[in-house]
């Protein structure tokens, strides 16, 4: 298919389809009038159902913590499949080798970058660690935190260069991060049907409205999926990364004349 | 409120579509196509918090204000938080498919992909390697 008739094909549906645009926009109630019935009973009885001041991480963790786990698995999904895709025959040893490009000088970074970035590093992750514990009650919780604990890491490579960086983390932990978060967040969902509850029902004491410690087993759920983001986000980069290595042998047979 | 205000958020989100399926049907570049994905997928987030907004409403979070304060529907937000996430890391994923797609064609163009046949030659080579050539097909 030429670009050309690909243009006039999407101008045709784009010409069909727009009138129901039309349609479906003017039949919404108008912007900002009213919401849905479903979000302004949430609201209404979450609160003191649930004891929790966050509605976004009730909703995600206990009203439709079924959706989150199916949404928990993509993610390990797509992290799995970027690592099998990625994950040619190179060995773990020749690390030091990522990033350059033969015949390229490698500068130095100055002093100062390195000190940020370490300072700024452990900061960074200290505040991930924090939005991740006040999922319940301020505008946190475990995808936000995870990612902002995932960047810490991110920062400590900006200062201490690929070669530092792949010592210290180690890819091993990273699975197990990402699959254990996984597994805890199903745990969470299983658990309670050994007492006679139904599959994720909030069993454990739900603590008081306000404080750090409310919501029961969101909390529990909540640092599973942290852990899950943390993990897998770091895997993704640290992945990234390694394709610029040098493999020792050709990755694949033969695959450079196809 | 006038008739603008009343579906400019809806038509900014078809806007976004349309601008990013444009974009994927004119693509001569792969990642390219996978930045083209990401404008589309932004459509469904101002869709999502513009279905989900009502004047005069604080956030979902009844901290600072008591609970029955009117507040902006959750489920679209947390709709939203989640299409973020799995958005992030499908285009890892799909950025994945690219290299992929580049080692075994050379170029980034999808106009000069080839459908992809079993390799006469060079099985014999690859012995062990056989689940790699049922991942090749799939790509």
């Amino acid at each position: 298919m030429t670009p050309r008739i690909r243009v006039a094909l999407l101008a045709l549906a784009g010409v069909v389809l727009l009138p129901g645009a039309a349609a479906v926009i003017t039949g919404l109630p108008p912007f900002g009038a009213t919401i849905a019935q479903y979000g302004e009973r949430i609201n209404a009885i979450t609160p003191e159902a649930r004891h929790v001041a966050n509605m976004v991480s009730a909703i995600n963790f206990d009203l439709r913590g079924l959706d989150t786990l199916g949404e928990e698995f993509m993610l390990l999904a797509a992290i799995t499949g970027t690592v099998v895709l990625l994950r040619g025959r190179r060995g773990e040893g020749n690390t030091e080798r990522a990033l350059r490009r033969p015949g390229r000088a490698v500068i130095p970074r100055s002093e100062a970058v390195v000190l940020v970035c370490r300072i700024a590093g452990p900061l960074t992750a200290l505040f991930g660690l924090y939005v991740v514990v006040h999922a319940t009650v301020t505008p946190g919780g475990g995808f936000q935190g995870g990612v902002i604990l995932a960047s810490g890491t991110l920062i400590i490579y900006l200062g201490e260069g690929y070669a530092g960086w792949r010592d210290a983390v180690r890819s091993h932990w990273l699975d197990g991060l990402e699959g254990g978060g996984a597994l805890l967040f199903t745990l969470c969902g299983l658990a309670p049907m050994l007492t006679g509850a139904a599959f994720m029902q909030n069993i454990l004491p739900l603590g008081t409205f306000r404080d750090l410690m409310s919501g029961g087993l969101m909390l529990v759920e909540n640092l599973g999926v942290a852990l899950a983001v943390a993990g897998g986000f770091t895997q993704l980069f640290l992945e990234f990364m390694e394709e610029t290595r040098e493999a020792d042998e050709l990755d694949e047979p033969g695959e450079e004349s196809a | 409120m006038s008739v603008v205000s009343n579906i400019l958020p809806y038509a900014v989100a078809v806007w976004l579509f349309g601008a990013g399926l444009y974009g994927i049907a004119t693509s001569r570049n792969l990642i390219h196509l996978v930045g083209c994905l990401g404008v589309c997928q932004s459509a469904t987030y101002v869709l999502l918090l513009g279905l989900g907004y009502r004047w005069g409403s604080i956030a979902p979070i009844f901290y600072d204000h008591p609970p029955g304060t009117p507040a902006v529907d959750p489920v679209m937000q947390a709709l939203v938080l989640t299409d973020i996430v799995v958005g992030a890391t499908l285009t890892a994923l799909l950025l994945v498919l690219t290299i992929q797609v580049y080692k075994r064609s050379g170029s980034l163009d999808p106009e000069k992909l080839r459908p992809m046949r079993a390799r006469q030659g060079s099985d014999r080579a690859e012995g062990s390697d056989r689940g790699h050539d049922g991942k090749r097909t799939v790509l």
